[in-house]
Parts: structure tokens; C-alpha cells; sequence
């Protein structure tokens, strides 16, 4: 009954307030932080819980609900910060007892993605409510950047609570309903937020045109991106991305084990071209794995440039026989076959001829996890922490255990990366000799950072697009209440 | 009716080995699309033998069968929901879907074909059958989207899509339904013209029944069967077809269902969805049967 009068009282605060519709191309699988891996799932996360350690714009850890303490190599005290003190959405104090709760209920999950992330925690203390010491196996000065799943109220984790419906966390916005669409309400004013999941990108477009969105973000090819800016009542956003988009070799291949053809390789893509003709407003050049902007990458490393007579020469070099015959595997996805059938044309003049085979995702993925390619095309999302070079490209990550799909050999850059794992965060300049020898090796062919944009009605304000893509701004975004005349003067005034 | 019903057993028989083969055989692997790439191999083992993955496919499909015969079509791998719970919520929504669209293709399809046949070799004819070879030809995800720029955004008749409005089936059931118009309009005319020629209408209309009853009465009567045919037959397709046009329009019918599950390789769903379509489709089999015998009575004594 209290729960009946509570559900109502809060639809009639929320009522007031038009629902902000967000029209998304897949919706969240498991709401609850423990499980999720999917892009949807974590970026709603980030807005139902709060967890001890975000990231800032450089991608440093920075504390979220906790400061932290490295009292010895295996030891570190994390302090919730006093302002930050708050309730759950059913109404307890978040306290240590949660976030050790939290992260010791990955000890007796098995089925949990992340558990293999939390293994090296031997124990956790709680040492009063404000904090706690985790006790690890072996030394990590990585660890605290690995502190970023939202905690759980240690009574429901006990309860054996299904977080993954019914998600009740600390963060600015609360779960509200789960039925085919997914509603939040933020907790600041009531203002209700719908995420429905339209897979077409043509009809997330027709919806947003009709009304029946109001913002969309992601997902859409160039052509729809550049037909939504030429719609009077929409506008759209747009902001440089970090997300890695790079072509990845099979580096057992007897042509491609040598790091000639691959640099040829990369001299034979013209990304500039590409980027702008056929990505979205934001795109950019890509050298190294993470962004120039990240606090690891101190030096600005240069793409290769487009230089089919110096690809034929490298290959020539090199000792090949011209054409050299490449097998390209790609999804099915229509702009993914874009970019690869002009990536076929740029390497023709190079003396490269690309043979496309694109697959189901799941196929294609499953070819690339098995070592089946010589080259494919993938992007890497969301990459915060410079441990993606150790699982990327160590030899001892080879797939199950890691990413090191390529199956790249190389004890100097193994030596390099353990130098560099065992130094904390301040300490970069060990990632950039990491970052440099890569570069030079070439073990990947990067292209680019996909642009992010965000196209929304004319009524929806405070919302931008982030360099990962997440939706952070439901913290802040809202419905202006403008007339249509004053659509028409901002229009004229953006043209 | 004993040959019937052990043909019906061959028939769902044959479709469960057949899809638990073709989905065990496609790359991918739930365990790995649950728990990703980063995964410890003995968290991915246990879960595997948690979710029975490990054992032979034979001891698999035994297992199965061995649930199927109680009634039980097991759970999703991904949320554990029963899958029945998930076909009940779903399949409904299909049904709606395929029925109306059927309905919509009756009723531009007969009456179409029917004008087409009396105006046969005129231009008229010739306009309906260039007009109904374009329909025909012109795929879900084609014309879905091109039925919603018309009708939704500029129009503003129907919703783009989704299951909000009660006019939200409209548009996914027009375009499910007008491929199946364009066909039973061709199929009309031709059985039309097949018995308008025929002795029993010359002597109807001599008689001076008029033409519409000569029409409906007579001709359109004896023309049924084929169309009946292909009703049945286009039952299948139309199932079949709500797999696209449900995704395209956000139809959380049992195609949708079908299309999430091959993404998440969750193969107690995907077998779940393909035996109830096959289910559908010789039930729908079995409902030809009878309406033939309703309408002809050579085949209710033959039988």
C-alpha cells in the first residue's frame, strides 16, 4: 500500500514534466553493474549508481564517491568523501559496508564478466562506515582505476536482490519502470526519461523528424547525420571521438609477420579522404590506440600518410611479389562494407588487392576471436586505462585469456609494458615508450576516432555528446519551453 | 487421421533436429557473449556446464526433447525468464500482426484480381498487373520505411513505429499485407479467368442471373481453391515475414523475439521461436485442409 501510494505520488511530480524520449539502437541487457558489459547497459549504469573511482577528461582516475590511499604495494584505503555521502534510491546511507559488499559478492560470482578483473583482491576491511581497505594478492598500481562499478546496497546484495530489472543504486537518476522501454527519473526534479530501443537507424530518424523521439545519439550513417542538420526543427551536435577504429593483422601470416608490409599497409589508406567523405562530423586521425588527449600520451603521435608509391616500394622492399593478396573480413553492417570497399580501391594503387568478406557479426567475431583472418576492421570503445596495451598486444594475451587476436610476439614491448604496469598513474613516461614502440611496429593499422554527434529536437537543451559516446548530460538535460517562432530565429541564427 | 498425425510428428520432429543443429552449428558462443572476452576460462567452463553447454549435442538434444515432451521450452540463457512466459508475451502480438495483415491482403488482393479479370487485355488489366508485379517485388525493409515517410512523418496519419498508439499495427500490417495482395491479385484474375469461360457461366448468364452474382455466385466460388492455396502457402511467408517488419517497426512480436536471440546466441530462445513458427505454419497447413473441404465438396467426399 505505501508502495502503491509512493509509485503514485511520484507519477503525478513526474507528470507535470513531457518525458524526455531517447531513441536508441540497442537497449541495456543487464542493469545491474556487476553483469553489464554492453555499451547501453554500462552507460545507464553510469547514472543509476555511483562507484568509488570516475575518470576525467584526460582519462585519470579521480575520485567519484571515494578518495584513495596506497598505504603499502598490496594495500589501499579508500575514503568516502563526506560531501558525497548519500542514499540509495530505497533510502539507506551508502556506506563502506556497501562498497565492500559490492565488491566482494564478485568473489562468489561465477558467471560475472568482470569477476576475472577483481581476482587479485584478497580481502577487503571495512574500518569504519566512511572506509575501507582492500588487501590484494600482488602489487597493482593500476588498482584504483579498476574501482568503477557502481555499488549496491549491501542489504539487497544479501537479499539476493535482481538488480539486473530493478536496479537501485545512489546515482542522479532512478529506475522507473522496464516494460518495452526503459524509464528513468532523475532525482533533482522528477523529470522522467524514456530510452526505447528502434534498432532501423532509417526509422530512429523518422521518429526523431515525426516527434515521436526527441533525441537520438549514435549509430546513424554520415548520410542520415548530414540529412538530420538539414532539418528545420532538429539540430545536431557534434564532438571529436575517442573510440578506436583500426584494421588488426595476423601477425603469424608469413607477408604480414613483417613490419614492412605493414607500414605499407598504412601508407596505403588515405583516412583524411575517408574521413571526409564518408565519417560523421568529429572523426580524426588516429596513431596510437588511446587519444592524444590522454595523460599517457605526451607526445602527439602522427598517423601515416597516404603514400601509395611509398607502399609499393616498402612491399617491393620487402620482397613481395606485387599484387599481394589480402583477405579483409569484415560485419555486414552497410557502413562498415562502405569503408572497406574503399579501402579495396586506396590499396589497388599500392599494389595491394583487398579481397571483402564480410560476415554476420557474430561470425566475424567469433573468425577474429579464432586467429581466422589476415586482416579485419574493429573498433575499440570506451578505452580509459593504458592496461589496453598489455592486453592488447602482450604475448602472454593470446585469445581466451586476452585480446592479442594478432598473436604479436614481441619481448621488448613485453618488457616495456611490465615496466610500465608496476608504475602508478603519475608516473606516464613508461606508457609512452610503450605508446612509441607500438607505433613503430605497427602491430594494429590505426585509422581513426569515430566522431560522436547527437541530433535532438529544437526543444531539448543541455545536452551535448561526449568523446566516448556516454549519456551523462540526463543529469542536466531538459525541455525548453520555446514557441515555434523562436525555433524559426535560432535556426536562422545557427545557418 | 492417424497419417496426419504421425506426419505431424515427422514434421516438428524433423524441424528441432534441424534447427538445434543449424544453431549449434553457427559460430558464436553464448557463454562468451555473456561473459565476454575478458572472462577466467574456468568462470567460462563452470558456466558452460551451469547451462548444460558442455555435454555432447546429442545428450543436449536428449535433454531437450526430454523438457519439450512436459511441456517445458526451458529458460532464456540470458535472462533466465521462462521461455514460455516470453512466447506468451510475444506471440500474441505476432498473431495480430499476421492475421490483419492477411485481412488487408483479402481485401485488396481478391476484389483487385476480380476487377483485373473482367477487364482482362484492357488497360486497366494490364495496370493492375504492372502495378501488382512492383508490390510483389518490394522488400519489407524497402517499403517499410517508405510507408512510414509517407503516412507518419509526412502525413502524420500512424505512428513511426513501436506498440504505443492502437493505430501502431497499421502501418507493419500494410506492409506484411501488400505483398500478399499483389500476389492473390494475379492468382484471382487467373483462376478467374480460367472458369469465366467455362459452360456453366455461359449458362448462368443466358439464364439471366446477373453478372454479379454471376461473378461472386459462380465464378469466384469455383476459382477459391487456388486462392485458398496460396492463402495457406503465404500464411508461412507472412510468419516469416514479421521478422523483418517487426524489427523495422519495433514489433515486440515473436520475430523480434527470433532476430534478439540469434544476436545473443541464446538457443533454447531461437528453438523456442522456430517451433512455434513451424507449429504455425502446419497448423495453418492443416486449416487449408479443411477450408478446401468447405469449399469444394468433390474434395469432402473424396476424403
Amino acid at each position: 500500500m505505501q508502495m502503491a501510494c509512493t509509485q503514485s505520488d511520484e507519477v503525478s511530480a513526474a507528470s507535470s514534466k513531457k518525458p524526455i524520449r531517447f531513441a536508441i539502437a540497442q537497449a541495456p541487457l543487464n542493469l545491474d553493474p556487476r553483469y553489464a558489459t554492453d555499451a547501453a547497459s554500462e552507460r545507464v549504469n553510469r547514472l543509476l549508481y555511483r562507484s568509488l573511482v570516475d575518470f576525467d577528461a584526460q582519462s585519470k582516475p579521480v575520485p567519484q564517491l571515494a578518495r584513495w590511499q596506497r598505504v603499502s604495494p598490496t594495500q589501499y584505503r579508500f575514503t568516502l568523501i563526506e560531501k558525497e555521502f548519500q542514499k540509495f534510491h530505497h533510502g539507506k546511507p551508502l556506506t563502506a559496508h556497501d562498497v565492500a559488499a559490492t565488491y566482494a559478492s564478485f568473489a562468489q560470482m561465477k558467471n560475472s564478466p568482470h569477476s576475472a578483473e577483481f581476482s587479485n583482491i584478497d580481502s577487503i576491511k571495512v574500518r569504519d562506515a566512511a572506509s575501507l581497505d582492500f588487501h590484494l594478492k600482488i602489487p597493482d598500481p593500476q588498482f584504483a582505476a579498476k574501482l568503477i562499478i557502481g555499488i549496491l546496497p549491501a542489504d539487497l546484495i544479501a537479499a539476493g536482490h535482481d538488480f539486473s530489472h530493478q536496479p537501485v543504486g545512489s546515482g542522479p537518476l532512478k529506475f522507473f519502470a522496464w516494460d518495452n522501454t526503459l524509464t528513468l527519473q532523475r532525482i533533482a526534479d522528477g523529470q522522467l526519461i524514456t530510452l526505447s530501443e528502434v534498432r532501423d537507424p532509417t526509422v530512429r530518424v523518422l521518429k526523431l523528424i515525426r516527434g515521436e523521439a526527441d533525441i537520438l545519439q549514435g549509430d546513424l550513417p554520415p548520410e542520415l547525420v548530414k540529412y538530420l542538420q538539414t532539418q528545420d526543427r532538429i539540430k545536431v551536435a557534434t564532438s571529436v571521438g575517442s573510440n578506436f577504429s583500426y584494421l588488426g593483422l595476423n601477425l603469424q601470416d608469413p607477408a604480414l609477420k613483417n613490419p614492412l608490409v605493414r607500414q605499407a599497409i598504412a601508407h596505403a589508406i588515405d583516412r583524411q579522404a575517408i574521413i571526409k567523405q564518408v565519417l560523421v562530423p568529429g572523426s580524426r586521425e588516429a596513431a596510437a590506440i588511446l587519444p592524444p588527449e590522454h595523460y599517457t600520451n605526451q607526445s602527439s603521435y602522427v598517423a601515416n600518410d597516404y603514400d601509395p608509391a611509398l607502399a609499393k616500394a616498402l612491399l617491393q622492399k620487402a620482397g613481395i611479389q606485387l599484387p599481394l593478396k589480402l583477405v579483409y573480413k569484415t560485419s555486414t553492417d552497410a557502413q562498415r562494407v562502405r569503408l572497406a570497399t574503399i579501402m579495396q580501391a586506396q590499396m589497388r594503387e599500392a599494389g595491394i588487392a583487398l579481397e571483402i568478406r564480410s560476415l554476420d557479426w557474430g561470425t566475424f567475431f567469433e573468425e577474429v576471436k579464432q586467429g581466422n583472418f589476415q586482416l579485419f576492421g574493429l573498433t575499440w570503445v570506451g578505452i580509459k586505462t593504458p592496461e589496453i596495451y598489455a592486453k592488447a598486444f602482450g604475448s602472454d594475451q593470446l585469445p581466451p585469456k586476452g585480446f592479442n587476436r594478432g598473436k604479436f610476439i614481441d619481448p621488448e614491448l613485453d618488457s616495456l609494458i611490465q615496466t610500465a604496469m608496476l608504475q602508478s598513474d603519475e608516473e606516464n613516461k613508461a606508457w609512452q615508450a610503450v605508446t612509441q614502440h607500438i607505433h613503430a611496429q605497427l602491430p594494429y593499422i590505426p585509422l581513426w576516432y569515430e566522431g560522436q554527434f547527437v541530433a535532438m529536437r529544437n526543444d531539448i537543451q543541455a545536452y551535448a555528446p561526449k568523446a566516448d559516446g556516454n549519456w551523462d548530460d540526463f543529469m542536466r538535460i531538459k525541455r525548453a519551453d520555446i514557441q515555434d517562432s523562436d525555433i524559426e530565429v535560432t535556426i536562422n541564427h545557427a545557418h | 487421421m492417424v497419417k496426419q498425425f504421425a506426419n505431424f510428428v515427422i514434421v516438428v520432429f524433423g524441424v528441432l533436429l534441424l534447427t538445434f543443429l543449424l544453431v549449434h552449428m553457427v559460430p558464436g558462443d553464448p557463454v562468451e557473449v555473456m561473459l565476454g572476452e575478458s572472462a577466467a576460462p574456468a568462470d567460462r567452463e563452470s558456466l558452460r556446464a551451469e547451462l548444460g553447454l558442455s555435454q555432447p549435442l546429442y545428450q543436449q538434444f536428449g535433454s531437450y526433447l526430454s523438457k519439450l515432451s512436459q511441456g517445458d521450452l526451458g529458460k532464456s540463457i540470458h535472462t533466465q525468464t521462462p521461455i514460455i512466459e516470453l512466447i506468451k508475451q510475444r506471440y500474441p502480438a505476432t498473431l495480430k500482426l499476421t492475421f490483419l495483415a492477411l485481412i488487408i491482403g483479402l481485401l485488396i488482393g481478391v476484389p483487385v484480381g476480380i476487377y483485373a479479370a473482367l477487364k482482362n487485355n484492357q488497360w486497366q488489366d494490364w495496370m493492375v498487373m504492372l502495378v501488382s508485379v512492383r508490390l510483389s517485388s518490394m522488400p519489407a525493409f524497402w517499403l517499410g520505411p517508405m510507408l512510414m515517410l509517407v503516412f507518419a512523418v509526412w502525413l502524420g496519419w500512424f505512428p513511426v513505429s513501436g506498440m504505443e498508439s492502437p493505430t501502431s499495427i497499421i502501418l507493419p500490417a500494410v506492409t506484411l499485407g501488400i505483398g500478399l495482395s499483389a500476389i492473390l491479385s494475379r492468382m484471382t484474375r487467373t483462376s478467374l479467368l480460367e472458369v469465366l469461360h467455362d459452360d456453366y457461366i455461359r449458362t448462368a448468364r443466358a439464364k439471366g442471373v446477373s453478372e454479379y452474382r454471376v461473378i461472386i455466385r459462380h465464378a469466384l466460388r469455383a476459382a477459391l481453391l487456388p486462392i485458398i492455396t496460396i492463402v495457406g502457402l503465404q500464411m508461412g511467408s507472412l510468419l516469416a515475414g514479421a521478422v523483418i517488419t517487426e524489427t523495422i517497426f519495433s514489433w515486440d512480436g515473436i520475430g523480434r523475439l527470433l532476430v534478439e536471440s540469434i544476436e545473443k546466441r541464446d538457443y533454447p530462445v531461437t528453438q523456442a521461436c522456430v517451433l512455434i513458427i513451424a507449429l504455425s505454419y502446419v497448423l495453418v497447413n492443416r486449416a487449408t485442409d479443411i477450408a478446401y473441404r468447405l469449399a469444394d465438396p468433390r474434395v469432402r467426399f473424396a476424403a
